[in-house]
């Protein structure tokens, strides 16, 4: 996961002195120091606590989507950016037809169901107001279809407010290597009952599907859960016959492991360094200052 | 991860050994190893997990705790037998809510991440980490520890009732629309969870004993 280039261009940014971030990781474009990206994601966090309305959203998802592109995942930023947007605009359509109708949103949500079958949208939302008139007491067929289609925009929202998180996620994830990682986490004082683990976890990932391959092989090999469904049949008896195996090698590696890291003086008292610098430049303060005054107005009703 | 000899020459001579011959009570480098070895497996099963809920319903994820309670239960045994002293569970929960919350979940599941794992160790503890039933109540308590990431559906309810009072609907509509849904859900889950807990756990501690004490692993 490390790649050795941008390590080694790392340190001799370091020791030319000071070099901007921007330097930093030339293969990819600019990346964001990892406790701006943790500044980031707190920040979506909030925005998914305080309801902000749709119009601060959107502006807000695309500070987000805009490091992605930044640093050159355009794959990646091009997917979750459609799926935003497509889910906006469904939102929007969905709104502008409750709001053209007289407050038939389960209908329209019912015409979007059923694939924009016409009349039986129309007969539906009818028995909605009707429904409604009545103050939902009486329990008709149509309340299901009701209830149905509010499930589904109840989704739809709830989706498109996980996107901000999602984003900013996939971003923290996909551009930080593990070095970087441990030095933020070292420099922000997290003790180090949690960064070793953290360091592990992120190292053993690999580990895990290759293990995992081999297994599924040596099954094969036997005869055991070689169709395509077999797994799912006896699930029981997979999970035995994969978790097993992996848990034995997993007790190894981590023996191993440890033999290793000690040697390397990870248990010696006293402060660690890192190879790697990190460094928080004038890109970072204010990328978090442009996504921050969005969030503030929005919370406070300005914009 | 490297320590340079010029940087801190002081403490050296202070403290030599390496801490894992200090206290016996205590959490040392190769115990930390095999917690994020352990984490890295429950990680994986959280994954599967939140595969085999999606494909359930649409509406699966709320059952994402107890899915992942049916099958991470050997992870967890094992661990506890390999660890076996305070903080183990708890780091173990910690990592993963720290990996769920920048992986792009809200921040809260971090909150429940600390305080069921704290929980479920300290119940764990009781029993000296020997003893099945207290591991056993200590495995369905750190289940919870999982039901952060579902928390959002509650607050989004939240956000569409918003969204639809807005538009004019009469309370007693909503009321009426989401009564059932959202208490009768959320008891269904956390049940959903102490049942597949309980069932989890014992599958773990068979497997254990199955496999591993024989071994001589465990």
């Amino acid at each position: 996961m490390t790649n050795p280039s941008s390590a080694s261009s790392a340190r001799a940014d370091s020791r030319a002195g000071s070099r901007s971030t921007s330097q930093r990781g030339t293969h990819s474009g600019v990346r964001l120091d990892p406790r701006a990206k943790l500044y980031l994601l707190l920040l979506a966090n909030l925005l998914l606590f305080f309801h902000v309305d749709t119009r601060g959203e959107a502006i807000m998802v695309a500070l987000f989507l805009l490091p992605l592109f930044v640093a050159g995942r355009w794959r990646n930023g091009l997917r979750l950016a459609v799926l935003y947007f497509a889910l906006l605009g469904l939102g929007l359509w969905s709104d502008a037809a409750t709001m053209s109708g007289s407050g038939g949103s389960g209908g329209s949500l019912i015409g979007m169901i059923g694939g924009g079958v016409t009349d039986t949208a129309a007969g539906s939302s009818g028995t909605t107001v009707a429904a409604e008139d009545v103050a939902a007491t009486a329990a008709s067929a149509t309340d299901a279809f009701v209830t149905a289609g509010h499930v589904a925009g109840l989704l739809s929202v709830g989706i498109r407010m996980m996107m901000p998180c999602l984003i900013t996620g996939a971003y923290a994830f996909t551009t930080t290597s593990i070095s970087e990682f441990v030095c933020a986490m070292r420099r922000m004082r997290v003790p180090e009952a949690i960064v070793i683990p953290c360091m592990v976890v992120i190292r053993f990932f690999p580990t895990i599907v290759h293990d995992y391959r081999q297994i599924r092989n040596a099954m094969a090999l036997r005869g055991i859960a070689a169709g395509r469904f077999a797994l799912v049949r006896h699930p029981v008896q997979s999970l035995e016959f994969i978790i097993v195996p992996l848990l034995m090698n997993a007790t190894f590696v981590s023996r191993d492991l440890s033999v290793a890291a000690l040697t390397k003086g990870l248990g010696i008292a006293g402060e660690h360094t890192c190879m790697t610098v990190i460094r928080m430049c004038w890109f970072d303060w204010a990328y978090m200052a442009v996504c921050t005054a969005p969030l503030a107005l929005a919370i406070g009703g300005v914009l | 991860m490297t320590q340079q000899p010029t940087a801190a020459p002081s403490p050296a001579p202070a403290a030599p050994q390496p801490t894992s011959a200090a206290k016996p009570g205590r959490l040392a480098i190769p115990d930390l190893i095999s917690i994020g070895i352990f984490t890295a497996l429950y990680f994986v099963c959280v994954c599967v997990a939140t595969l085999v809920s999606t494909l359930i319903a649409g509406a699966g994820t709320i059952f994402l705790p107890a899915v992942a309670a049916l099958i991470c239960g050997p992870v967890f045994m094992l661990s506890v037998a390999r660890v076996g002293k305070f903080g183990g569970i708890t780091v173990m929960g910690v990592v993963i809510g720290l990996f769920l919350f920048v992986s792009g979940h809200f921040a809260l599941s971090f909150v429940a991440s600390i305080v069921f794992p704290l929980a479920g160790d300290l119940i764990a503890r009781i029993g000296n980490y020997k003893n099945r039933v207290t591991i056993l109540i200590g495995y369905v308590v750190f289940c919870y520890g999982l039901t952060g990431p579902i928390l959002p559906l509650w607050f989004m309810k939240d956000a569409y009732v918003a969204s639809l009072e807005a538009r004019g609907k009469s309370a007693d509509y909503i009321n009426t629309l989401f009564s059932q849904i959202s208490v009768g859900s959320f008891f269904v889950a956390m049940a959903a969870i102490l049942v597949c807990g309980l069932i989890g756990g014992w599958f773990g501690q068979r497997i254990l004993k199955k496999h591993f004490v024989k071994a001589g692993i465990a």
